[in-house]
This record gives structure tokens, sequence and C-alpha cells, in this order.
């Protein structure tokens, strides 16, 4: 499903982009997951999660190697392309949850389906599947303002989810919530994983959190490493 | 240097992040200041110059016994140079004089030379010549001024031709007065002359008076009055200086205010800036309350940053504003081209006190734009605004009592008469209702955009239609059901209606200066073309002949002899033909003449020539002559319909009979119409000035042009037109006199449209996370900025349907209450549809452009980042 091969990354050392020397961020970093695997990432801060979270979404490119999502290289395509791609086969889960605001709850799960063209019927019915999944069916109609934390990750899962990607990046999305509300969204995650066979990333500080993955990936300077195995 | 950190975090700072925010809001203020400087200086330079004219012609006199319409017997002379108190006296005859060889006119005054050189001691060479010769100057001699010497190009020898009926003398030129006798156009010549030339035997138009030291001006004012019949008055020089300054006054200061909506709109532009900084700033504010500074700490901060947009834009305004003035000036004249002023020839010079006013105007409009904002910031709730998510702040807020305590203070404001003859009080109604507009926009702005969400976008109306409903929604989603367009399509017009609905406070930030300025534009727009197509209707009204023929005009030394008019009566090709005589007649009691057009007139066909408003109800009494008042008499003398007044026209004293009020958009300080019968009977004046002609219906109205050139004399100047020719004329006066206007709003709405960019470029940077998140959900760039454009054109849209509505209203104060209180004349309502419609499309379609222009950083690549700081 999902295959990083090799991948290098580097940016300017100074600020500026002027050429000069480079800081190398990522180094032959590899990487492959099957349909329905959900791996966590962890790594001290600057290890380069988050460039490696970008280069997989299509943000940003790699100065070496290739990335395959779904058998498709996306080194080679350009933004438009990217972008529809990102648009059909990812889902996203943010630390801050980035709902919004002014879109009720099931507008923001709605979201992606009405991106990806789904008729507004079967939206409404995708929709209600996932309002019930994430337990939100009675706070459809409320504004993201009016939810605790908690409930607004809930949404930013099951937004992730609507549209059947086949690949979810999730950022610290334990980051802001506290431990209770946290177990609460890191099992829903990964039920709902599990349950549409997509493949996961979840890039996380926190063991508890990555002990909810298949797999936990240590990120250093000298790439991927496995570090333990939680099933 | 090491500033105080809270100085640096909440004034500079800003200024350093956002300069081109701050610079706008800038910019702004200077074009308020500077529009508003650059008009005073110009109308205060006018104004300078026209009463220092007045003022000229008077020399060293401290009164001035003035003649009236009909001037003042001779006889009366002696009388005054005999009054205890008086210890000097010159008399003077004053001629608007017709120049022969060109159009216009020059004031001839008629002085005894060793008399007036007592009062002009510029004019101690008029005596000595006087002296050498036979004690007085010598006749068809002129003595012109150094500003008509220059205009006309005159020097000692060179003619002065003027016309005297449709006959033309030449007055050769004595000499070059010094320029500090006359300020304006003018000619000395002998008084006798003077009213031998004129027709004016045995009269005088006034006669100056230096009174004894410690005599006491209103002593012997008191004594001259009492000696004096009542059509004669006394007046002060600087009351005529007043008087010369009076009528431009009313355009004068309806200018000011129009450029000084600038500065208003700028207010509001600082308003925008500073509140869209506090709620951005929200967690910073918070988090500085939370380390220590205090609330009053924070309110000063707020106030010091606007103080300093206000400094910088009012230095930069006046230096604007001065430059523009001297331009303005140089280029159209001290009335901007109105025409108001076309005799004097505006000096320049910037006082130090109008630079503070306009100054302290551009600082003021800043702190005011900028009180609520900083309020607001010190009232910022900490524990909350440090929370993440905090966006309680951009939820709009009513204020039910202050809008409607606005909105009664305004409607109070129209039932005050004017102060100081000026609609000091309509300007007070207009500012308030668009306060009042303002602070209902949040509210209007969340129920329209949840209504067009509910109409435009399908998940609103499918959702609606789980509900009960009517049929009204049934049918709006069976439209949306047939739409071809995509749900990513209704997905951007539903994220960027929700978010304006949600975020109507930030929405109206962004629109109140375009509301302010469009809804101005508005109701300028409906005011002029109400007056103009009123203008035009009462041109055809006024004019139903096929030609007319004019010769001189109210005091002035050219007319048509009856017998020449006759003659053009009976020229092949005429119907027939009706007189106009314009003269002059006295009101006891008012220092002011009013203009009597005196006309062949049907008494129960008045109305089919005039524009009547009003009509008598009661019966005129045998012994009155039946007059019609303009409604600028009406107003300035209040003087209605079916009144009997006592007039002094001729030098005789008639009653007459108020049969109607008419609108007259030409004479601005009152003039009566009466039957010629009736003023020649009155005044055995029997002189034409102008003949109207009706062609019979197969003669060719150029051949009958071509006879009445041939009929008049060919050095003689008169105005030979069709009624088409003369409405060309009119309007295009009219539209020469407006052009300045539209310049001022075309600048109003541009600083409106600064609100909106610098209001957009705000909210991309408070909702970066926001569209960083759309990004990676698949949002293409094209699509965010389709989005920023329609949320633009959404804003651009609601800023043109509030300004409408509320121009509308602002167009009603204008032509029922500004206008009549200024000018004294009625106009009907007209509303210009098409220049609205494509104003309107032309300001949504710029409000989106300038919407993705602004917010082309939520298109960048940067935008992603926002994200990432989770990351």
């Amino acid at each position: 499903m999902l295959y990083v091969d090799q991948i290098c990354k580097s940016f300017p050392a100074g600020a500026g982009a002027q050429p000069g020397p480079r800081r190398p961020v990522l180094s032959g970093v590899t990487l492959r997951l099957e349909p329905g695997e959900y791996v966590a990432v962890m790594g001290e801060s600057g290890s380069g999660k988050s460039t490696l979270l970008n280069l997989i979404a299509g943000l940003d490119t790699p100065d070496a190697g290739r990335i395959e999502i779904d058998g498709q290289d996306i080194s080679a395509l350009d933004d438009a392309a990217r972008t529809r791609l990102r648009r059909s086969k990812l889902g996203f889960v943010f630390q801050a949850f980035h709902l919004l605001p002014y879109l009720s709850v099931e507008r923001n799960i709605a979201l992606p389906l009405a991106l990806n063209g789904v008729a507004e019927s079967d939206a409404q019915r995708r929709t209600e599947e996932l309002l019930q999944a994430v337990g939100l069916v009675e706070r459809r109609r409320a504004a993201p303002r009016e939810l605790s934390g908690g409930e607004m990750q809930r949404v930013a899962v099951a937004r992730a989810l609507a549209h059947r990607p086949k690949l979810v990046l999730a950022d610290e999305p334990t980051g802001n919530l506290d431990a209770e509300a946290a177990a609460e969204v890191l099992a829903l995650l990964r039920a709902q994983l599990k349950r549409d066979r997509a493949a996961g990333v979840l890039v996380t500080h926190s063991v508890l959190a990555a002990s909810t993955a298949d797999r936990v990936l240590r990120l250093t300077r000298t790439g991927l490493q496995e570090a333990t195995a939680f099933a | 240097m090491r500033l105080n950190p809270l100085i640096d975090a909440a004034v500079l700072g800003p200024m350093r992040s956002s300069p081109g925010r701050i610079g706008l809001a800038v910019l702004a203020i200077a074009l308020g200041v500077a529009l508003g400087l650059a008009v005073h200086l110009i109308n205060r330079s006018a104004a300078d110059e026209i009463s220092a004219a007045a003022r000229s012609l008077y020399g060293l006199a401290d009164l001035s016994v003035q003649g009236g319409s009909e001037g003042l017997d001779e006889r009366f002379y002696p009388l005054i140079a005999r009054t205890q108190g008086v210890q000097a006296v010159s008399p003077i005859v004053e001629v608007q004089a017709r120049y022969a060889d060109r159009r216009g006119a020059i004031d001839l005054i008629g002085a005894d030379p060793f008399r007036v050189n007592r009062f002009q001691p510029a004019l101690a060479s008029l005596a000595n010549v006087a002296a050498e010769g036979p004690g007085v100057l010598e006749r068809d001699v002129v003595y012109v001024s150094a500003a008509a010497a220059r205009e006309l190009g005159l020097q000692r020898g060179d003619a002065l031709r003027i016309q005297i009926g449709l006959d033309v003398a030449a007055f050769k030129v004595g000499g070059v007065l010094p320029a500090a006798a006359f300020r304006e156009r003018a000619g000395v010549i002998d008084i006798a002359d003077a009213q031998q030339r004129f027709g004016k035997l045995g009269k005088l138009s006034r006669v100056d008076v230096r009174i004894e030291p410690g005599a006491g001006v209103e002593r012997v004012r008191e004594r001259l009055r009492a000696l004096l019949p009542a059509s004669a008055s006394v007046a002060t020089p600087g009351g005529a200086a007043d008087d010369a300054l009076r009528l431009s006054r009313a355009y004068r200061s309806n200018l000011t205010a129009l450029a000084l909506v600038a500065l208003f709109t700028g207010g509001f532009f600082v308003y925008s800036t500073q509140a869209l900084f506090v709620l951005r700033r929200r967690r910073e504010f918070a988090v500085l309350h939370a380390l220590g500074v205090t609330r009053a700490q924070q309110l000063g901060s707020v106030l010091a940053g606007s103080v300093l947009m206000g400094a910088l834009g009012a230095l930069l305004g006046c230096a604007i504003g001065v430059a523009a003035a001297r331009f303005g000036l140089a280029r159209l004249g001290g009335d901007l081209g109105a025409g108001y002023f076309s005799a004097s020839a505006s000096a320049f010079e910037v006082r130090a006190a109008e630079l503070v006013v306009f100054a302290a105007l551009g600082v003021a409009a800043a702190i005011t734009g900028a009180v609520r904002p900083a309020l607001e910031a010190a009232r910022i709730p900490t524990a909350n605004a440090l929370k993440a998510g905090d966006v309680a702040s951009a939820q709009a807020r009513a204020h039910p009592v202050f809008i409607l305590v606005t909105a009664l203070l305004a409607g109070a404001a129209l039932l005050a008469p004017p102060i100081a003859d000026l609609p000091l009080p309509g300007y007070a109604a207009i500012a308030l209702l668009l306060i009042a507009t303002v602070a209902a926009t949040p509210v209007m702005v969340r129920i329209i955009a949840t209504r067009a969400l509910r109409v435009f976008t399908p998940a609103h109306s499918v959702a609606r239609l789980t509900r009960p409903s009517g049929a009204e929604e049934t049918k709006r989603s069976s439209w949306l059901r047939r739409s071809r367009r995509s749900p990513a399509q209704f997905l951007i017009l539903e994220i960027a209606l929700a978010q304006i609905a949600g975020a109507a406070r930030y929405a109206t930030l962004s629109v109140a200066a375009i509301i302010v300025s469009f809804s101005l534009m508005t109701s300028m727009a409906i005011m002029v073309t109400s007056f103009r197509d009123s203008l035009d209707a009462w041109i055809q009204k006024l004019l139903p002949a096929d030609i007319y023929v004019r010769v001189g005009y109210v005091g002035q030394s050219a007319y048509l002899e009856p017998e020449t008019a006759d003659s053009l009566r009976r020229l092949p090709g005429v119907a027939r033909a009706e007189y106009s005589r314009f003269a002059q007649a006295q009101i006891p009691g008012e220092s002011r003449p009013i203009t009597v057009i005196a006309r062949t007139l049907d008494e129960q066909g008045a109305g089919e020539t005039l524009w009547i408003v009003h009509e008598a109800r009661n019966s005129p009494p045998a012994s009155a002559t039946p007059i019609w008042i303009n409604e600028a008499a009406a107003d300035l003398y209040r003087w209605g319909s079916g009144e009997v007044r006592r007039i002094s026209i001729g030098g005789r004293e008639i009653d007459t009979f108020v049969r109607g009020v008419w609108r007259d958009y030409e004479h601005q300080n009152g003039a009566l119409v009466m039957g010629r019968d009736a003023y020649v009977g009155s005044t055995g004046d029997r002189a034409v000035n102008t003949v109207w002609l009706w062609a019979q219906d197969d003669a060719p109205l150029d051949r009958l042009r071509a006879e009445i050139r041939d009929l008049l004399p060919t050095d003689a100047q008169y105005d030979l037109r069709t009624p088409q020719e003369l409405r060309r004329s009119s309007l295009a006066v009219f539209d020469r006199t407006f052009a300045v206007t539209y310049l001022l709003e075309v600048i109003a709405v541009l600083i409106g449209l600064f609100g909106i960019a610098a209001g957009m470029s705000a909210q991309v940077l408070a909702r970066r996370g926001e569209f960083g998140a759309l990004r990676h959900l698949g949002f293409t760039r094209a699509q965010v900025g389709a989005m920023l454009a329609v949320e633009g054109a959404t804003l651009g849209a609601l800023g043109v349907l509030v300004g409408l509505a509320a121009g509308a209203l602002v167009s009603l104060i204008l032509i029922y209450v500004v206008n009549r209180q200024s000018f004294h004349w009625s106009m009907d309502l007209s509303a210009p549809g098409m220049l609205l419609t494509l104003l309107s499309a032309g300001l949504v379609a710029m409000s989106a452009l300038i919407a993705v222009l602004a917010g082309r950083r939520a298109m960048s690549g940067d935008v992603v980042a926002a994200v990432k700081e989770d990351w």
C-alpha cells in the first residue's frame, strides 16, 4: 500500500534558500506498509518525523528515493496530481484538530466526500455511519467550538476516514487530549482503520499511543528502525 | 535602543509584522486628511479672495449707504454728508458693464475723484489727473484695475468697448490703477459720466461713509437709517463681504463635508484594522495580561498604536493636501470648476493653524476608530483566550439598544432646523445613520449569509427537507438537484458562506469601510441623478419657445430696446413672441435685493412655463400685483403662497400677492416672476433682456436665426440659442460642477476597498491552519483561490446590498433636507438604476479580485506549514 524507498531529504543550513551547506534530515529511509497495517513512528524532536509525513503526503519532494502509494510513484506527479491523490487516497488527523470552525460536525465529516464528488445521498449515508461510529450522532449539528477536545478529535478521525482512504496519516492525535479522551480516540482510530482495511502511520511521542499500533518504528539519523511490536 | 516590551509587542510589533495593512490604514487616514485639507485650503483661499475683493471696493469706509435695487436718490447725498458724526462721504454709481467684444462683464465704478481718494489712498492719482483738467475725470475715459488690465490685456491708450443696450461705447483707458486699489476686475470712470451713460441720472448706487473718531459706528448708522427711505440700507463693508461669501457658502460647505467623508471612511478603516489586530492577537494580549500587564496598559498600547498611525497619516495627508490644493487652485480655480468665483484669481497661502487642525482631525479619526478595539483588547478574558481553538470573539453581537438610540438620534436631527444657514443637523443625521448601519451589519451579515447557505448549498437544503417544511424549500432543493454543479463546487460555496456567517464580525470589519463609502457613493449618485433629471425636466418646461435671444442680465448695461424686440417679433417666420426683463426689487427690511423676472405672462397659464410647486388657494386682493416667487425666496424671506407683501420696485412701493411658489434652479438667492405689464406700469422700464420666439410650423429655424443676426447690430453681444443648445450647455455646466464630487467619491470607495483587502489578508493569516488543513484534504490552489474569491465577492455583495439600502436613505436626507436647506431647491427622486447596477457589479468583482490578491498567501506553499506547527 505504501512503499518508501531509500528517501533522503536535506534543508539549507542557514536561513533562506540560498545555495550553501545543507543539513540532512532524512537519509535512506525505507518503509513498507500493507493494507490494514498500522504503524507508529517515534523519534526525538528534530529527527525528521514531520518531514517524513510531508514527503508521504506529497506536500514536499525528496532529494532522492521514491515513494509509492497504492502502486503510484508520487515523486513523478505534479502538484495538481499529488493534490488529487491526497484528496482520494489519504486521510489526515492533526494534533490541533483543524476542523473548519464554521461548519457543523456532520459537514466537517462530509467535507472529503463532497471534495471527491460523492453524491449527496451517498455522502449523507456515509456521514451517518461515521457519526454513529464516533458516537456523535446527537452532536451532528454542533459547531466545533461547542465540542470538547476529545469530541473534536473524534470528528477529525471520522473526517479522515470518510472517503475510505487507503492511507491515514495521524500526527500526535492525542497531544492535546487528556488520558481518557486519548485512549478513546486511539481505540477509535485503530478500529476504523482495521474495519476499512486502511493503512495508518501514527507519529507520536507517547509510548502509550504507540502501543496501539501494530508495529513501532523509531526514526533516527540512520533511518527507520523497528523498536518493538505490539499486536 | 531598548524599548518597553509592551510598546514593542502591541505598538511596533504589528507595524513590523503587518506593514502592508498598517500602511493601508496610514494611507486611508492620509487620503482623508489630504482631501479635507485640500478642499478647505481651496475654499478658504477663494473665500479670502472674494472677501478681500468685496472689502477693497469700500476702501477705508466705515459704513456704506446702499441704494437698493433702484439706487438712492442723489438728493439724499447732502443729507448723509451733513449727518452728525459723518466725517467724509464718497458717492458711487456702480454698473455691471457688458463687454461688447467678448463674453462677460466688468464692474464700472463711477466716482468723484476728489472724494474717492480719501477712501482709497491708492486712487490719489485720479484726483491729480482731475485737478490738472476741468475738475472731473475726462468723459469716456476709464482707469482699469490691475486685475482687469491683466485679464483683458489692456494698457494706457487702449479702448475698453462696453455694450449699453445694443449700442457700443468705447472707453479710452486712461491708466492702470495700483494693485492696492481694487483686487478684482473693475474700472473707474467719472460719476457724472456713469450716470449719464448708463441711464442713472439723479441716482447713486451707494454712498460710502467715514465717521468721525469717537462718533460710534452704530449711533451714526441709526441716524442714517432714520434719514433714508425704506428701500435703502446701511451696511458695514464687512457685512458686504459676508454677503458676497454667502452666495457660495452652501456649495463650499457641502464640498468640505463630502471631502471629510473620506476621513470618516478612513476612521472606519482604522477601526477595522485595529479590531482585526485585536481579534488576531487575542492570545498575545491574554499572555501579556497573564504576565502582569494591566488592562489600562493594554488599552493604552492599542490607542498608542492608533495615535502613531494617525500621526503618520496626518503628516502624509497634510503634505499631499497642500500639494493637491496648490494644484487644484491652479488648474480648476477657487470653485473647483463650479463657476461661482470666476471673477477672482485666488491666491494660495497655508496657515499653521489649519495644518494643526487637519492633522488633529486625522489623529482624532484614528483614535475614534480605535477606541472600541482598544476596550476589547483590555477586556479579553485571559483564561479563555489562552485555550486552543478560542474563536468566540468572531461571533456577531447585536447591539439593539445602541442601534435604536443612534437611529432615533438621526431621526431627531432631521427635524432640527439648519444651524447658521447650514444643514449641519442633516449631516449629523447622515453620520448617525451610517454608524447605526455599521453597528447593525454583523447581524445582517449573519442572517443574509445563513439564508444564502440554505438556498445555495445542497447539504443544508437536504437537511432542511428532513424537517416539515413548506413548498418553497422543496422548490429550492429541486433547483439544486437540477444544478449540474459538482459537490466540490458547492463545497467551496458552502465553506465560504459558512465562514462569513460564522465569523460575521470579521466580515463586518472587512466591509465596514466599503459600506460607508458605497452608501455615500450611492446616495450621491441618486442625489445627482435626481438633481440632473429634475434640472433637465425644469429646463424643458421653462423653455417652450423655439429660439431665445438674450441680451444682458440683472443689473447689466446690455438690453434690447422694446422697438428692437418688436422688430424681432415681426420677422418673417415668427408665429409669436414673448419678452422678459431682469431687474431687482427691494423687500423692506432686507439688505439684499431680490431678482425680478418680468415676463409676458398669462396669469392663468403661468403653470405652463413655470414649475409651480405650490399655489395660493385664496383670491388675490384687487389692488395687489400677482407674483410667483421661487423656492429660495420662499425659504429666505419666509414668504408663502397667498400672502400679500409690499416690495419696492422702480422707486415705487407696491403690494404683491404671491400666486404660487415655483421651482427654480437658477436664482439661489431668491427671485420673483411678475407680469411684464405690471412691471412696466410700476417702473416705466420697457427694456427687454430676453425675447422668446415661436417659429411658424413651416419656418426653418436656420433661416430665422440668420434673419435675427441680420437684424441685430453686428458688433453687439447677445445669446441666440435654441432650447436644445441651452439644455446642452446647462447640463454641461452641471456635469462640470459635480465632476469634483465624483472624484471625491471614487477616493472614498478606494479607501473602502482597502478595508476588504486588509480584512481578507488579516483573515488569511488568522486562518492559516484552516487553509493548511484544506490543502491536506485535497483542495487545489485553484479551489482555495475560488473559495477566497467567493468570500470576497460575498463580502462585496453584502457591502453593496447594505450600502445600497443605507445609501438610498442617505439620498433622501440629501435631497429633502441637505439640498433644500443649502440651496433652497426641491427635486424629484430619480435613481440611476443602470449606473448603480454597474457600480455594484464592479465593486463585487473588485472585492473578489482583491480578496484573491490579498489572500494569495493562502494559496502558497507556506500555508501547508501552518499545520506543521504540530508535526
